[in-house]
């Protein structure tokens, strides 16, 4: 139960080259990438039923996304009744190209 | 205006986490924005003053200074106590206009692309590919950048093809903080680019085949390399098969690469006569430890550009948890004799599968590096008719006196015309021994610098020509080693580098794997002319 609700989805653009990070010496997928985190909770508006997050990237372009699903963000949106929602977010954005 | 950041970080490890070592300052050099330089010509040039006054910085303290790019070698090659400049960023390219071709050139313009240092192999890929070409040859991967590929030799197993320098044929050089420090240097006997092209980087001309090979594999002491001429060839597909065959045809291949008339033949590759085709690539993947009669082996085939073929790159790509490659190492440092069961547990995750087949660009089929973690890498060239016995006796050495947790292999690469190559026999195998870093102190173990120094005494005991891949793990201090490998070539290595850099500059751009090396060694007054 608890393993099934927490996990991790990653999609990685296929052509993309990663914004690099030369003091990212994390030892897993973003190792030497410029990573960014979004780890926050939305709270919509009773007429509220969706939301964008709006990122800039130089570039222009994604290299990576992933997107974290846990227990307690879905148990918040269930409780809420879907207005509060808990995003946690890593993305990479392209490097740009010269 | 180009900037740079400062990082005072105190040491510095490569990608493969092989140091780390004691290192004071990181320097990050970004462009200026294309919108507030939108000639291309001025923001290039905007970065070499940016380098100058970060060399000039250097040689005021007395400082080396070294550029690198993605610190995929696993060497200290990269490396430098004071000043390390990362130039990732640094990634403009252009095609060759009309007016930028030599009048001698040999060279098809199309075929022709300009690079600034920092561009990876990924995205020099893509921008050739964007324009109808391919680069002729990569490593096994696509994340290195231009400069540290020339450096250090990067090569793939183009039997036929050659390692990525050789495609390179003009070099843009900053060695000093001048105005006459900025040079484009290429052969004289196959000039490319034109007298035109220098002005428009405010370059100085060079054109001398000695200094030029000699530059080509500079590992990182012949200057700061801003920019390089690539010749790429018409796009074109490998057709990738990954077979078992006997062990016997597998080295019979290795030592002979008489593809035609080799036992083994794979039925697609066959011409109208019988005989077999001529690959591009072939590798042959050898466990140490298992006295296997059947070597997995890969062969690639370079067929006609479509766009029409299956997508080779799977959509859903997973990877090994990263907690049990750790817990492998700890067993394995532990109890020495579980390395061999380890490896061929391993091996299903490390190995292609048998009787893949694919078909893709070269960009596609040497795709990115799933691998993130710490590694340790030996790779060593030899005549490709020495591949049997050189393996034999480095197969033993594992026996003998490791295990190690490594698993070997070995590629084919043509020839090169660079001074200081390690593909320099006229096909070179790297037999190559790849694995996890272990910590040998706890039991008894045979180190990794035990381990390389072993490879190069077990060598020369028996009399086999070798070289060593400078972006390896290896005894790099080892006495006589680089006039064993290299004999006269070593010296005119030396001279050429003494010949184009003052003797400030070369201080400047030697750091502690020159010095180890004894490449360092600087003699005044040399005799080549050169300008």
């Amino acid at each position: 139960m608890l393993f099934s609700s927490c996990y991790s989805v990653r999609i990685v653009n296929r052509d993309g080259i990663p914004e690099p990070d030369p003091l990212n010496t994390s030892r897993d997928f973003y190792k030497g990438k410029k990573v960014r985190i979004l780890d926050t909770v939305i709270t919509l508006k009773p007429l509220e039923g969706e939301f964008y997050l709006i990122e800039k990237c130089a570039s222009g372009g994604f290299y990576s996304f992933e997107y974290r699903v846990t227990l307690g963000g879905a148990l918040l949106s269930a409780i809420t009744f879907g207005k509060k929602r808990k995003v946690q977010i890593k993305y990479v954005c392209l490097k740009e190209s010269n | 205006m180009a900037t740079t950041a400062t990082f005072n970080i105190g040491s510095w490890d490569t990608f493969h986490n092989n140091g780390p070592w004691p290192t004071k300052i990181l320097y990050e050099t970004s462009l200026e924005t294309q919108g507030n330089m939108p000639l291309w010509f001025d923001r290039y040039n905007d970065a070499a003053l940016e380098i100058q006054k970060l060399i000039i910085s250097a040689l005021n303290n007395q400082e080396g200074f070294r550029a690198y790019g993605s610190a995929w070698s696993m060497s200290n090659i990269a490396h430098h106590k004071d000043n390390m400049q990362y130039n990732a960023a640094m990634n403009m390219k252009k095609t060759i206009a009309d007016d930028e071709l030599h009048q001698n050139s040999s060279y098809k313009q199309e075929n022709l692309f300009f690079f600034q240092c920092g561009n990876v192999i990924k995205e020099i890929s893509k921008f050739v590919f964007d324009n109808g070409k391919s680069l002729k040859a990569t490593g096994a991967s696509n994340g290195q950048t231009i400069g540290g590929c020339l450096s250090t030799g990067v090569h793939g197993s183009g039997w036929d093809v050659g390692a990525v320098q050789d495609s390179v044929v003009g070099l843009n050089l900053i060695i000093g903080d001048g105005p006459l420090d900025i040079v484009y240097l290429e052969r004289d006997t196959q000039p490319a680019l034109s007298n035109v092209f220098a002005d428009r980087i405010k370059a100085r001309i060079i054109r001398n085949d000695d200094l030029f090979n000699s530059a080509l594999v500079g590992l990182g002491s012949f200057g700061f390399i801003h920019g390089v001429v690539i010749e790429t060839e018409d796009r074109f597909l490998l057709k990738r098969y990954v077979k078992k065959i006997s062990r016997q045809d597998a080295l019979d291949l290795a030592m002979t690469l008489d593809f035609e008339n080799a036992n083994f033949k794979i039925p697609e590759e066959i011409d109208e006569n019988g005989k077999g085709n001529l690959p591009y690539h072939y590798k042959v993947f050898i466990n140490p430890y298992v006295d296997d009669p059947n070597y997995v082996v890969e062969l690639m085939y370079k067929k006609k550009y479509t766009d029409n073929y299956p997508d080779p790159l799977p959509n859903i790509k997973t990877a090994i948890y990263r907690d049990l490659i750790i817990l492998f190492t700890k067993i394995a440092e532990r109890y020495q004799s579980s390395i061999p069961t380890l490896i061929k547990i391993l091996q299903t995750s490390i190995l292609p599968p048998v009787d893949l087949e694919a078909i893709g660009t070269l960009g596609e089929i040497f795709w990115d590096a799933a691998y993130q973690g710490p590694a340790f890498a030996c790779s060593i060239g030899v005549d490709y008719r020495d591949s049997n016995k050189a393996l034999d006796l480095l197969v033993k050495l594992a026996r003998e006196e490791g295990p190690i947790p490594g698993i070997y292999a070995m590629r084919f690469v043509k020839q090169s015309k660079a001074t200081l190559a390690f593909t320099k026999f006229p096909v070179t195998c790297m037999i190559e021994i790849d694995g996890l870093i272990w910590n040998a102190e706890d039991n008894n173990m045979i180190s990794l610098a035990q381990f390389s120094t072993r490879i190069i005494e077990v060598l020369q005991e028996n009399n086999i020509p070798f070289t060593l891949h400078w972006g390896k793990n290896a005894d790099w201090s080892f006495p006589g080693i680089i006039g064993y490998m290299y004999g006269e070539n070593a010296n005119i290595w030396k001279q050429c580098r003494s010949t184009l850099l003052t003797e400030k500059a070369a201080i400047l751009f030697s750091n502690e794997f020159l010095i180890d090396t004894k490449l360092n060694e600087y003699t005044p007054n040399q005799n080549i002319s050169v300008v």
